[in-house]
């Protein structure tokens, strides 16, 4: 198991090294490059060599390849095109908005998806499975920036509950500590912020908890019922345990190993899927600042944002991986490789 | 409570379910998905207005004269625009899955086949893929090319390709390592005869059955995608991008947001279905 953790830990680097470098060459080594794009934004020639040159594109790739992962390695994510502010300060600012987000959305997720996976795979090819399989189906099937749309509507527009935009109402002061406002309300004794935060971060989190709660149930469901067919669960059965416990210490039990790698697997995809209902919310995290940096061709921004998603993408997948290893004896004494 | 799980699973809870409410249920999606793609088609003929041109007029409610859902804020006819609309979605959906099928079933076979170290190698340059969120994934291709109708297929297709890659490599192992490519390598054929004529014939069913059933997911992809503002460029008319500029209306006309939505929604659910009854099939009929 440790020989496990050094080897997975040993290869970290080279993958971060990897992904670092598909991000580089995917914004500025592929046609339609920064310098192109920059050149068409400005009129005067003087203008765009002058900023270009200040903006060290005017070396070779292989040089500004070198000055790239030189700054990394520093922790310097550069400087943004369009405002000159620190890269590695605005992701510090955002990241924690989106984490705050995926945790939230993961909560509806579990408790939803779960719920409705365990209680069909209570009773396969009854009714309620049949409905609830349904729910799940429908939605998986739901853009998620469309379903969030809808929820403005009905809980905002139409209910008038619910905040539609923004993460803290404009009238309320904030000085971020640490940018997690949950922590920062504990931290400087200002309670009262966290009623409007969560008010304003329920929607986004229903939003996008809810449209991955249909894979998680159709998940639970199928290792439930895929446990319960096991002969030790037969045996159990055979003994004249009562079928409560046998649902709850035998089959659940060893279900559950499956479900938490699935939920694991889904954090790391809610951290780049939250993109969208940050979007849709005007909901300032780092996914938003990603799209809006493509957009305005910022591309130090884009860069700098989509790496830090991607290495926390990586760091997450592996925990959870280590953290099954761990979890299931048969898999701790695996020789290596 | 738990005690006939057992037998109720042996019976097909699927299975059971459909036998009961009859054929009709189940040819439904299908049906959908067709209407679909008919009024894709049918676009130019069925729209009542040019789904480009505007107007310099007041907008205009559901059920107007003229307008059966509408304009939006430039006049231009909804019902034309969500027709139109369907075009990229079916084109952007089905050509995506139908290039990560390719690639990624050609790479995943070549993979499998191969086996040793070249096998190794092809799978480690798909983990790394793997690391990226597929959407992270998908805005970086798009990021790097600029948006167009072809370039979504291709950042849609890129995002599903470790999907195919990864199954055809799993299947392609496991035929390789059977008798009969024993047999074919034994009488002298080239490695690539044995890809082509013995092992992929073989893997092909349950390729494709995946790939209907990722369908939904390239067109929920793509929709995200023409939301961002990362799609089609306007003003040709796409579901995604609609709702993006319904949304600046919500508060006059949400239907011109929620319309376009809903046609995603039905979409992507019908060919969920379609795809999940073909891997039914495919489970119960293809057990070997």
């Amino acid at each position: 198991m440790i020989a496990e953790i050094a080897r997975r830990l040993a290869f970290l680097p080279v993958t971060l090294f990897v992904v670092a470098t598909l991000v580089f060459l995917a914004l500025r080594a592929l046609p339609g490059s920064t310098v192109d794009m920059l050149a068409s934004s400005f009129s005067t020639a003087g203008l765009r060599d002058q900023l270009i040159a200040q903006l060290g594109l005017d070396q070779p790739l292989w040089k500004q390849y070198l000055i790239y992962v030189g700054d990394l390695v520093r922790g310097d994510l550069g400087r943004s095109f369009i405002t000159g502010r620190d890269v590695a300060t605005m992701v510090g600012e955002t990241l924690p908005v989106t984490i705050e987000l995926a945790v939230a959305s993961l909560v509806v997720m579990m408790v939803v998806g779960l719920g409705m996976g365990l209680a069909a795979a209570a009773r396969p090819g009854s009714l309620l499975d049949g409905a609830l399989r349904f729910v799940a189906m429908t939605l998986f099937a739901l853009p998620w920036f469309w379903f969030g749309i809808l929820m403005i509507v009905v809980f905002s527009l139409w209910l008038g509950w619910l905040p539609a935009f923004g993460r803290l109402p404009s009238s309320v002061t904030y000085e971020p500590v640490t940018n997690f406002v949950l922590i920062d309300a504990i931290l400087t004794g200002r309670p009262e912020l966290i009623g409007p935060w969560l008010a304003h971060l329920t929607l986004p989190a229903l939003t996008v908890g809810l449209t991955t709660a249909g894979m998680l149930m159709r998940l639970a469901r199928a290792g439930v019922i895929e446990t319960a067919r096991l002969d030790f669960v037969r045996s159990a059965r055979m003994k004249g345990v009562p079928p409560g416990r046998v649902f709850f210490r035998h089959v659940l039990r060893n279900a559950a190993l499956g479900i938490l790698t699935v939920i694991g697997l889904q954090f790391g995809a809610m951290l780049g899927g939250s993109v969208v209902a940050e979007v849709v919310f005007g909901y300032p995290g780092i996914g938003r600042m990603m799209v809006d940096a493509v957009l305005t061709r910022d591309y130090a921004v884009a860069q700098g944002a989509a790496l830090v998603l991607a290495v926390l993408y990586v760091l997450v997948n592996l925990v959870t991986d280590l953290a099954y290893r761990w979890a299931d004896p048969r898999l701790r004494r695996e020789p290596g490789r | 409570m738990a005690d006939s799980a057992g037998q109720k699973i042996a019976a097909g809870g699927v299975a059971s379910l459909r036998l009961s409410a009859g054929v009709a249920l189940a040819a439904l999606p299908w049906l959908v998905a067709a209407i679909f793609v008919l009024a894709a088609l049918l676009a130019p003929w069925l729209a009542p207005h040019d789904p480009v041109a505007g107007r310099a007029a007041p907008m205009q409610q559901m059920f107007s004269d003229g307008h059966l859902l509408g304009t939006d804020a430039l006049g231009r006819d909804t019902l034309s625009r969500l027709l139109f609309g369907l075009r990229p979605m079916l084109v952007v959906s089905l050509g995506a899955v139908a290039l990560a099928l390719a690639a990624g079933g050609a790479y995943g076979l070549v993979s499998g086949t191969a086996g040793g170290r070249t096998d190794w190698a092809m799978m480690r340059a798909v983990d790394i893929l793997m690391s990226f969120p597929l959407i992270l994934a998908a805005i970086l291709v798009l990021a790097a090319l600029g948006p167009s109708l072809f370039n979504v297929t291709l950042a849609v297709a890129v995002s599903q390709l470790p999907i195919f890659a990864r199954l055809a490599r799993a299947l392609a192992a496991g035929e390789a390592a059977r008798d009969y490519v024993l047999a074919a390598r034994a009488a002298g054929f080239s490695e690539l005869h044995v890809m082509l004529r013995e092992v992929a014939p073989n893997i092909a069913r349950p390729l494709l059955v995946q790939a209907t059933s990722v369908v939904a997911l390239a067109a929920l992809t793509a929709a995200a995608l023409s939301y961002l503002g990362l799609g089609v460029r306007p003003p040709a008319p796409d579901l995604g991008y609609m709702v993006k500029e319904g949304q600046e209306l919500l508060f006059i006309a949400p239907e011109q947001a929620l319309l376009p939505g809903l046609l995603i929604a039905v979409f992507a659910l019908a060919v969920s279905f379609c795809g999940d009854q073909l891997a039914d099939v495919e489970r119960r009929g293809g057990g070997a």
